[in-house]
């Protein structure tokens, strides 16, 4: 029986046996994107095919896909959700954060089951406690890539060996930069890293090429959960609800499949 | 068989003090398992959940951070201790009414201990009366002394170190649990007033909004100088990557003191402890005097 709780624990197995993994992750904005839809985020607007509202995202976190010009990223992302290998662990959007429909959809476009399936909000939400006290702390066993946001400050993490930058819509402007990494990976024959990303959707795209390129390393999206050690905005609830003490129910929410 | 039972299992010192004597325990052939409602300690001794957990006749129970008002209380630990920090009204008059009417009756069929971990106050809300026997780390622990208590009084144990092979420069580390009386942004400031290029933090993040409003911000005063590491299971790890380590809060019964002194890492923190350390094996011998156990060959040395 999957549990929320569970999958996070075998995750931190992995890290604790250095077994090699990925965890890559498909959350609300993917699934559009998946979908076929157009997305844009930014300070004005929040568009989801032809459904707008007001806009409400910092300049980090603006997005833009277009169905007709982004085709071949789009495709990539597709690569990225239907890939299958040993240890490479998909988290979907869950029934209880996006609806059944959505939920079914992306089960039928993937074409079936997969027992590496599990949560895109496995290290948020209720395991958010869990991923900073018990999960974060096993990175200092690893030597440590980044890959992140350009504006962010990552002088607090103790295991940091290399970082790559992105900017605005890296999952189209920075797809150049997987191929920089495979031969960075390549050059200097980098088994036994733990590569951690915080970079939109780039960050799935760049997860199932390296670890289908390199499977001895491990890949982690880590989407916004450690902004505030790296100087960006708690701007996520479960975020203000764990730094902050906001009243929020996502910090205790487990999610279900 | 040994049962400790404790309200918390995050690494915090008690936590890792609790898996010391389970292992140390085991190893001097005395069955031990440590049972806590989290998940760290599952993977360090011999351990199981609170939903293993049940007081067997003959057995020895030690107990810590749970507030008992009866040995029935044990029945079902993980309800008690839900109970004992519940906020809501009906479960604060329940918790009053039975302080009211426990029973001072201590259980016939096992042998229950409290071990005080940290500053007592987990002891402030048990009913001390149940316990055979009570063990406190120092005699600085504020523990009622008006009962007639049977206080057994050793420090934890502490883990094998050696000294380190090579140390950084002017690396510090602010060793100990995230939470407001540790005092880190104290511990931060002086590390940099005394010199130390770079201060490393190492605990458990028991208190992330007094992380976030008060050591961060001192954090970013020294830009870039900062690391967080969080808990590290392997404390000579640990010791090897600082030269020198800071305490801000007074704590006797830690054993941070003297790991930094095993590890050849200067220790710079209140003078708390005049205390002469103990060995390991007296601190043994004196649990297995302390619980009424046979003296078997390995199980430490006389008190």
């Amino acid at each position: 029986m999957k549990s929320f709780e569970g999958d996070f624990y075998k995750l931190v197995g992995l890290l604790k046996n250095r077994e090699p993994f990925a965890f890559n992750r498909f959350s609300d904005g993917e699934l559009f994107i998946l979908q076929n839809k157009e997305l844009i985020l930014d300070a004005q607007q929040v568009k989801v095919g032809e459904k707008v509202t007001k806009g409400l995202y910092k300049q980090e976190d603006f997005k833009h896909f277009s169905p007709k010009e982004h085709s071949f990223h789009r495709d990539r992302l597709v690569d990225a959700f239907r890939f299958k290998a040993k240890n490479y662990f998909k988290g979907l959007s869950c029934r209880c954060c996006v609806g059944e429909e959505s939920f079914r959809w992306q089960l039928e476009f993937h074409g079936g089951d997969d027992e590496n399936f599990t949560w895109a909000n496995l290290l948020v939400n209720g395991n958010y406690p869990r991923f900073i006290r018990e999960m974060y702390p096993l990175f200092n066993g690893y030597k440590t890539v980044v890959v992140c946001n350009d504006k962010a400050d990552l002088s607090l993490f103790p295991f940091l060996v290399k970082d790559f930058r992105v900017g605005y819509n890296a999952m189209v402007n920075d797809y150049g930069l997987i191929e920089r990494m495979r031969q960075w990976i390549v050059e200097n024959r980098i088994e036994g890293h733990l590569f951690l990303f915080s970079a939109s959707a780039f960050s799935k795209l760049a997860i199932h090429q390296l670890y289908e390129h390199c499977g001895r390393n491990t890949y982690i999206d880590i989407g916004t959960t450690l902004n505030p050690f790296m100087k960006m905005r708690l701007d996520r609830s479960y975020l203000k609800a764990f730094w902050l003490g906001t009243r929020n129910a996502d910090i205790n929410k487990i999610c279900i499949w | 068989m040994i049962k400790i039972v404790s309200g918390s299992s995050v690494p915090v010192g008690s936590t890792v003090a609790l898996v010391s004597l389970c292992t140390r325990l085991n190893a001097g052939g005395y069955e031990c398992r440590l049972f806590g409602p989290d998940h760290w300690h599952l993977d360090k001794c011999k351990s199981g959940t609170l939903a293993d957990f049940r007081p067997e006749k003959g057995d020895v129970v030690i107990v810590h951070d749970i507030g008992l008002h009866s040995a029935q209380d044990l029945l079902d630990v993980t309800a008690t201790i839900e109970a004992s920090r519940s906020s809501r009204w009906q479960d604060v008059l329940g918790r009053t009414a039975r302080r009211c009417f426990a029973s001072a009756q201590k259980p016939e069929d096992f042998t229950l201990v409290l071990t005080c971990q940290g500053d007592g106050c987990s002891a402030r809300q048990t009913n001390l009366s149940l316990f055979h026997k009570i063990h406190c780390l120092s005699d600085a622990q504020q523990i009622s002394r008006k009962a007639k208590l049977p206080v057994f009084v050793c420090p934890n144990l502490v883990d094998d170190l050696a000294k380190s092979g090579s140390k950084p420069a002017k690396v510090a580390g602010v060793v100990g649990a995230i939470r407001r009386e540790n005092q880190l942004e104290l511990s931060i400031k002086q590390a940099f007033e005394d010199g130390m290029e770079t201060v490393i933090i190492y605990g458990h993040l028991a208190d992330p909004i007094y992380y976030y409003n008060d050591v961060r911000p001192v954090a970013e005063q020294y830009p870039g100088k900062v690391k967080f590491a969080g808990f590290v299971d392997d404390k000579q790890k640990l010791y090897d990557s600082v030269s020198d380590v800071y305490c801000s809060a007074s704590k006797p019964w830690s054993t941070v003191r003297l790991e930094s002194s095993l590890t050849g890492t200067r220790f710079h923190g209140p003078d708390s402890s005049g205390a002469q350390p103990v060995s390991n094996d007296r601190i043994l011998g004196a649990w297995v005097e302390a619980l009424g156990l046979p003296r078997n060959q390995g199980a430490g040395g006389r008190p």
